[in-house]
């Protein structure tokens, strides 16, 4: 791998955008906190554990009968967890808003979450990814990988 | 009323997603409008023939595996009637700028005087490439 980069699937990472998406769009249409509880739970989970949250959607139903193909590139899975864990802080936040008492402040963060998600699945913009490379930038500890060579800071890598 | 809340969420819910989509078109807009303004550097463009501008890079595995085969299919189609300009967006840096390409492959269907009128951000099929060049004429 180029510069010290990873294989990182992003079939896996834009499945778990889809999820992401459809779930708090339920939430909002039923009007259903906890289950942008559940999402938040879900996201920061995976950040923690260093792979997508709905992973197993994609490793245990999509691959597997070949609805979704991998799609490996080079590139660096930090800011993918760092742009995962700040969506579940969000969508954290959101939750709590929506359960008590602050409805407007609560489903306006999970719109957020909704078109941030939704940019990265249809665009290919990380928006976490460049907040990530901007604090590394900013030479902040704990940032500390370069974007791919010749990207965009945030965009897909290149194939 | 029980029906009644769902039914304004899921309004609102379509409104919103109305808006952004909206705002990603007014995106792709501005990013052509910039294209248009910088569209300068294409000497190999033979005006009277409209064409494809395909920006590509050599390490683009979409581009060799999906891109370039839709070209080829393409100009087979419409052979003569269309020119493909192949840019690896690597060695022109200064054309991927004037042209706001970020990924690749990026495609955009010319007109007969070389004015962008439609921007593909990733791989664009030969149909979808056919229907821009139909409706640009």
């Amino acid at each position: 791998m180029p510069n010290g980069l990873s294989k990182v699937d992003h079939s896996s990472l834009k499945v778990n955008q889809a999820a992401i998406i459809v779930l708090l769009l339920v939430a909002f249409v039923a009007n259903v906190p906890w289950l942008v509880a559940v999402v938040a739970a879900i996201m920061l989970a995976g950040s923690a554990a260093g792979r997508p949250g709905f992973f197993f959607i994609y490793s245990w139903l999509l691959r597997p009968a070949g609805l979704v193909r991998p799609n490996v590139l080079a590139d660096n899975p930090e800011p993918h967890r760092f742009a995962q864990g700040f969506g579940g802080v969000v969508a954290a936040l959101a939750a709590l808003g929506a359960l008590f008492g602050a409805a407007v402040f609560g489903w306006a963060f999970a719109w957020l979450v909704i078109v941030l998600a939704a940019l990265n699945l249809f665009a290919g913009f990380c928006a976490g990814c460049a907040v990530y490379y901007w604090l590394h930038r900013l030479q902040v500890p704990g940032f500390s990988k370069n974007p791919p060579a010749g990207v965009v800071p945030g965009m897909r890598p290149r194939a | 009323m029980m029906l009644l809340e769902p039914f304004l969420r899921l309004v609102m819910a379509a409104a919103i997603i109305a808006a952004s989509l909206a705002a990603w078109a007014l995106v792709r807009a501005l990013v052509l409008s910039k294209a248009r303004r910088g569209a300068t550097g294409l000497s190999v463009f033979r005006p009277g023939l409209p064409g494809i501008l395909y920006f590509t890079t050599k390490d683009c595995l979409t581009c060799k595996a999906a891109q370039r085969p839709a070209l080829r299919d393409l100009e087979r189609r419409l052979y003569g009637r269309i020119q493909v300009i192949e840019v690896d967006a690597v060695d022109r840096p200064d054309l991927a700028k004037n042209w706001s390409v970020l990924s690749v492959p990026t495609t955009f269907v010319l007109d007969r005087s070389g004015r962008p009128r439609q921007v593909n951000h990733g791989f664009a099929s030969a149909a979808k490439l056919l229907s821009q060049l139909q409706r640009v004429g």
